[in-house]
């Protein structure tokens, strides 16, 4: 039975290793996260990245989501095994431990490792410059609660990992930039402050809702969310509460991460910060077929388009995916769409308008983001930043 | 009791016959009754059963004859496979409980269908179907107490059920279903849980409720019941009718051999005389507390000895169970002191009193004398099997042939009629239970073997197999404490009798002095005086 | 007349009789299973074809995934590995009465427990790796204690108080993974355990390690204990008929205790093989991501494995293959996940369905067996 099972599994192994062979043109595999495809943010970032590459490059594509951590090994290797794609792709921190050991096993296979790092010749480790988009929101996020008479923002992230730190800092530099440019602007003396919470869960809605409405009781105007599905609790906290003073658009409003957000809670999210990783997996497969693949690091900044601000257009191009996966219908998209444009007239222009000058601060190099990467320099920044 | 041969009371002087068989009109009529159950057990076969108007009918057979079958039948709850029935002449259809009470008939199950926390006039409001609401009650209490002065059937309306005797409840039971209007009223094993005197009352109600035109059908195995009570009886055996005749004339051999089928009455073998010895228990000043905190056992003393069957007879409920529970170790023992072959048995387990030389046979077999859903094999070492014998080598492994050896031994010495080692208990006859269950403790070779009720609820032939084993053991010189509601089994089996009312032991008789009317008083607490001490 | 012949040939017939009906009961357990199993994969294929998946490519897939060479085998194997004993957990517990669903969050203190041992202490491997796997048995068993003793002695229900006990055991784990036990240099995780305590690969290129022989210990011990042992014997009894073991002379009481701490020692020990016998991280992760669920699916492994030892062994095997299969009916068929885990679902509730309804069939007849006796008349026989 088991021996019979065995020689039919290896024909139609075969059988696919012949059929694949004939059309392939390139080929991509991505491995998603714990959590997967239908984040709405980080891992569906990555899928967009992946179809862009079908429409584009004419590659094929696989994808693989991970049902726990312990997944993660079999299925890069797995794909590795088949032999049949130019590069995996790897989303996500937590795959690094997987990636580092199929890196060393599959030595002549090319991979790609979102938000982590693996020394080897055959990973290219790409990561976003986090802190410099975090710190353009952190700038709306100040202003518009200074222009609404509020002194608080908040942050709500998942668990305490470097990458996160490096988040928050940005977001601290960002209001701090912004509050300083508003007092030299008016001639006043204000302060905001950020209230921040480490859920330990990237999730878990739950913890991100109660997380939220916390820092909502203790008067924040914006609260900015770095926890993945965590994250969804804190759009509804925040909608949540601004419907209960009757309200259709904020203020209080929330801010999306990874992926243009804006559209969840439309008129409740003001922007989202946009890690462009469908940018970070296009780059991989494309170099990895026009031979300038290379081991190594590689931050995509601001200025490379690695990160930005959301725009409408991203927003509808967000919403279309959301309707691909199933959490939206394409009727709902009109209504969606003026929720999100109301929420943007609804923040000041002036954040608007300082959100813009230090994007090109950034890009232009005049001001430089400080970046935390651990602990200590994670609790320098945050004393730095809010001593006034 | 009236001779149910001479005319009822009420009956003016003229003699009217209460028996289809004596010449009355049938007015139940229920043709070739069969039963088969969908996984092809046949129930009853072929079933005719034949009522007159106002007559007492005792439906008589083992259990499992079919007579509660039958019975469910006729009130609508269960359907049957084929046959007719006739009420007064018409064909009837009897889907549902409902159906059956909308042409008069209802019955009375042996497990009481009553909220314990309600009252009785609540109950039967409920019974009826009503709301509980204040209009519904006053004509409510009306009615019933009318009922009551003309059936004789009296009983508190105002006192939660749980607080009052199993005969009261019983006599609301009866209320309840012939407050229903009722004409037909099927009485299920009515007299299992009461006293004689109870009894007694129960048949003078129920031959009042007849000379009043109500027909009665009696499901009962007791011999004596049918005699006393019945115009006629039909014998039910394995779903077939054996015969159907008036109970005048009748003796209880003539309807013990319909019933088995042979002669063979629950008679006891011979009993072998014994020199005194020492006492196997000697029991001082013993109580016990009951679950709920009470003195269920209060200052109890007896001694029983070897090669003597020791009774304690009494209405269940009286502190007996509580008293075998601590003489086997089940429960503690508030007060006082009891001796094993000389030695105390305070605060010993039931693991250590079977070392000691005790086997106990419970009174309730399904809860504590075997595992159900275990089999036969397994069952058979219950409480032996930590003994060395049934060991391997290995530390602590049984030794599954070896045990499978014993149980064989044991299914043959005892006649345990079994498909095999494998099966459920579970799966087994009550009977066959038993067997196993007493089986099992003989085969612990006891110095004293209490025995709880060991024949309730079995058929005459598993009661005369375990009574039969009894005695055989009294004769072997063993001591044996037999706890028992049923007095035929006591007088029968006894060789001195002790008699519980409410926690105490109101007298001790030798086997001289039994009799079975005085027994009766002293299990309804009345003590005449003659034989305290 | 000589007896013996007639009863030598009685107790023949009862033997072959004995051997007819547990051959029978054996097919017809096996009859069950292939008729749920084929019903489950109908059903899965029918969801997947109604959602546009070639279902029968994925079903190919799913077989290579889980069998198709040696590699897919052994992470069938290692998959399965936490589960066999997960699976004990619920299936031992059942056995002797209880609905113990506190295997998650015994696993999580052992995996704990793991950390902090595997980490810490130095020792000579095959040392190191059963210091390791003890400290992860005793936390599990301490931390089933409680449920057991509330049980005892105040009469607290299983399932509530295990569940709780998760509770306790997943925010104690996260409090622990990222203050006491955490990696400075890698915060989404706790330290690495030493080499030394470290399984490795058997067959280079796939995850399983020598956990699965431990596991399969575990499950013949308590085979062994459950139908070989006069403990084992009673713990049955504690399930089935408490007050017939107090009968038979033991302790309803020590019954529930071995019961809880038993299982508790494999929760314990199925939380150590997620964290010293899984390659390649060595650590508990802070979203407790590589331990997640398989406490849970312990229960639906026990229910497929009819609540035996044997049967449980088969049955995490069958839901690792399934675990495994997963990856190739992605990569094949492009079914995701969701739609993967849907038709798992079909395929694990047709498996289990049986024995959930025994299961209940049994708690319902507990409980009517104690109405009846409570009630005074006569005891009820089997009509026949």
């Amino acid at each position: 039975m088991r021996k019979a099972s065995i020689l039919l599994a290896a024909l139609l192994v075969s059988l696919l290793a012949v059929s694949v062979g004939a059309l392939a043109q390139g080929s991509l595999a991505i491995v998603y996260d714990v959590g997967g495809r239908g984040d709405l943010s980080f891992n569906d970032m990555a899928a967009l990245g992946g179809e862009r590459a079908v429409r584009e490059l004419g590659v094929r594509l696989t994808e693989v989501e991970s049902a726990s951590t312990a997944d993660f090994l079999p299925n890069l290797r797995a794909l590795a095994r088949s032999r049949q794609h130019d590069v995996i792709v790897g989303v996500g921190f937590l795959i690094q431990d997987a990636m580092a050991q199929v890196a060393e096993e599959f030595p002549n296979q090319k991979f790609a490792l979102i938000d982590g790092f693996v020394d080897a010749p055959n990973v290219m480790s790409i990561s976003f410059a986090d802190h410099e988009g975090s710190a353009l929101v952190g700038a709306l996020a100040a202003i518009t609660a200074l222009e609404n008479g509020g002194d608080t923002v908040g942050i709500v992230l998942g668990i305490e990992i470097p990458i996160l730190l490096r988040f928050e800092v940005g977001y601290r530099a960002g209001v701090r930039w912004a509050v300083d440019r508003y007092n030299e602007i008016h001639g006043t003396n204000k302060q905001v402050r950020v209230l921040y919470t480490y859920t330990g869960a990237f999730d878990d809605p739950a913890r991100g809702k109660t997380a939220a409405e916390a820092m909502l009781g203790q008067g924040a105007t914006v609260v900015y969310q770095v926890a993945g599905g965590t994250g969804l609790g804190v759009f509804e906290a925040v909608e949540s509460a601004a419907r209960g003073q009757g309200k259709v658009v904020g203020p209080p409003f929330a801010i999306g991460v990874d992926s243009a957000q804006d559209y969840i809670s439309p008129g409740f999210i003001a922007v989202s910060m946009v890690k462009r990783v469908d940018n970070g997996v296009f780059e991989a497969i494309k170099r990895a077929l026009d031979g300038t693949f290379q081991g190594g690091a590689v931050t995509l900044k601001l200025a490379e388009g690695g990160v930005a601000a959301s725009s409408v257009e991203m927003v509808e191009l967000f919403f279309d995916e959301a309707v691909a996966a199933g959490a939206k219908t394409p009727e709902e998209k009109a209504v969606a769409m003026a929720g999100v444009r109301a929420a943007r007239e609804a923040v000041p222009q002036l954040a608007w308008d300082l959100l813009n000058e230090l994007d090109s601060l950034i890009r232009s190099g005049e001001y430089v983001v400080p970046e935390a990467l651990d602990r200590d320099t994670a609790e320098y920044w945050r004393s730095v930043l809010s001593t006034y | 009791m009236p001779d149910r041969s001479a005319p009822p009371a009420g009956a003016a002087g003229q003699y009217k016959p209460v028996s289809v068989l004596a010449g009355a009109p049938p007015w139940l009529e229920m043709r070739g009754i069969t039963k088969v159950y969908p996984n092809g057990t046949r129930a009853l076969e072929n079933v005719d059963l034949r009522v007159a108007k106002g007559e007492i009918h005792g439906l008589l057979g083992e259990n499992g004859a079919g007579k509660s079958t039958l019975m469910k039948i006729l009130s609508g709850i269960l359907p049957f496979t084929s046959g007719r029935i006739l009420l007064g002449g018409r064909e009837v259809s009897l889907r549902s409980t409902h159906d059956a009470l909308a042409h008069g008939i209802g019955m009375v199950h042996q497990h009481f269908s009553l909220v314990p926390t309600f009252n009785a006039l609540d109950n039967i409001i409920l019974g009826r179907g009503a709301s509980l609401a204040s209009p519904d009650r006053a004509a409510a209490r009306k009615r019933i107490q009318r009922l009551m002065e003309e059936t004789g059937l009296h009983a508190p309306l105002d006192i939660p059920i749980e607080q009052l005797p199993v005969g009261t409840q019983q006599r609301i039971e009866i209320l309840k279903t012939l407050d229903r209007n009722v004409d037909l009223l099927i009485l299920d094993e009515p007299t299992a849980v009461l006293t004689p005197q109870e009894t007694d009352q129960l048949f003078e109600v129920l031959n009042g409720l007849a000379a009043r035109g109500t027909t009665i059908i009696l499901i009962t195995h007791k011999l004596r019941e049918v005699l006393a009570l019945t115009n006629a009886v039909t014998v039910l055996r394995s779903g077939r009718v054996v015969g159907s005749r008036l109970t005048e004339g009748a003796t209880a051999q003539d309807l013990a051999r319909m019933m088995v089928g042979t002669e063979r009455l629950p008679e006891v073998k011979e009993r072998r005389q014994h020199e005194k010895t020492e006492p196997v228990l000697r029991v001082a000043g013993l109580t016990v507390k009951g679950d709920g905190g009470q003195d269920a056992v209060k200052n109890v003393s007896f001694e029983i000895n070897a090669g003597e069957i020791f009774a304690i007879a009494g209405v269940t409920g009286n502190g007996q169970s509580e008293l075998i529970e601590a003489l086997s170790g089940l429960r503690p023992i508030a007060n006082g002191r009891a001796y094993l072959l000389g030695h105390s048995i305070n605060g010993k387990g039931p693991r250590e009193l079977y070392r000691m030389g005790l086997a106990h046979v419970p009174e309730d077999r399904h809860r504590l004398g075997m595992v159900a859903q275990f089999s036969v094999l397994e069952n058979s070492i219950l409480g032996v099997h930590h003994e060395p014998r049934f060991r391997r080598g290995l530390p602590g492994t049984l030794h599954w042939g070896k045990v499978r050896r014993y149980a064989r031994d044991l299914v043959h010495r005892f006649q345990v009629v079994t498909p095999s080692l494998a099966t459920p208990m579970r799966s087994l006859s009550g009977g066959n239970q038993q067997k196993l269950v007493v089986g099992r403790e003989l085969a612990k070779s006891p110095s004293l073997i209490i025995a709880g009720q060991p024949t309730r609820g079995l058929d005459v032939g598993a009661t005369a197999a375990i009574r039969d084993l009894l005695v055989d053991i009294r004769n072997e010189g063993k001591a044996v404490l037999l706890v028992s509601a049923d007095l035929d089994e006591v007088l029968a089996l006894a060789d001195r009798v002790a008699v519980m009312y409410e926690g105490e032991i109101l007298a001790i008789l030798e086997r001289h002095e039994f009799d079975r009317e005085r027994i009766g008083l002293l299990m309804g607490g009345v003590h005449d005086g003659s034989a305290a001490g | 007349m000589d007896p013996r012949p007639v009863e030598q040939r009685e107790l023949e017939a009862l033997s072959r009789r004995e051997r007819q009906r547990q051959l029978r009961g054996t097919f017809a357990g096996l009859a069950e299973i292939v008729v749920a199993l084929v019903i489950g994969l109908f059903v899965g294929a029918l969801v997947m074809d109604g959602a546009g998946y070639d279902w029968k490519l994925a079903y190919e897939g799913l077989l290579i995934g889980a069998f198709g060479d040696q590699w897919a085998i052994a992470d069938t194997l290692a998959s399965a590995t936490p589960l066999i004993l997960t699976g004990l957990v619920f299936g031992l517990s059942a056995r002797a009465g209880y609905f113990n669903i506190g295997a998650q969050g015994q696993m999580i203190v052992g995996a704990l427990a793991a950390v902090a041992v595997g980490a810490h202490v130095s020792a000579p491997p095959v040392m190191a790796v059963t210091l390791t796997f003890l400290a992860a048995a005793l936390a599990g068993a301490l931390w089933a204690l409680p449920a057991a003793l509330l049980k005892a002695t105040r009469g607290v229900h299983e399932v509530i108080s295990t569940i709780m006990f998760n509770w306790i055991a997943h925010y104690t784990a996260l409090y622990m993974v990222f203050n006491v036990l955490n990696d400075p240099r890698s915060a989404e995780r706790t330290v690495r355990v030493l080499p030394e305590a470290r399984l490795g690969a058997i067959i280079p290129g796939a995850d399983m390690t020598a956990a699965i022989f431990v596991a399969v210990g575990v499950a013949l011990f308590m085979y062994w204990l459950l139908w070989h042992s006069p403990w084992g014997y009673e713990m049955r009894i504690a399930g089935l008929n408490p007050s017939a073991l107090r009968y038979a002379g033991a302790s309803p009481l020590w019954s529930v205790n071995l019961t809880f701490i038993l299982a508790g020692i494999a929760a314990g020990i199925a939380g150590a093989t997620q964290i010293i016998g899984r390659p390649p991280t060595y650590a508990l992760y802070g979203d407790l991501s590589n331990v997640r669920n398989l406490g849970f699916d312990g229960i639906a492994v026990a229910l497929i494995g009819r609540n035996h030892p044997l049967g449980i062994i088969l049955a995490a095997i069958f839901i690792g293959a399934m675990g495994a299969g997963s990856r190739m009916m992605q990569i094949m068929a492009g079914v995701p996940l969701d739609m993967v885990r849907i038709v798992h679902g079909t395929v694990i509730i047709a498996l289990a369905a049986p024995e959930v309804w025994s299961l209940l069939g049994k708690f319902l007849s507990r409980g009517r067996a104690r109405r009846e006796a409570a009630s005074t008349a006569h005891s009820k026989t089997v009509q026949r």
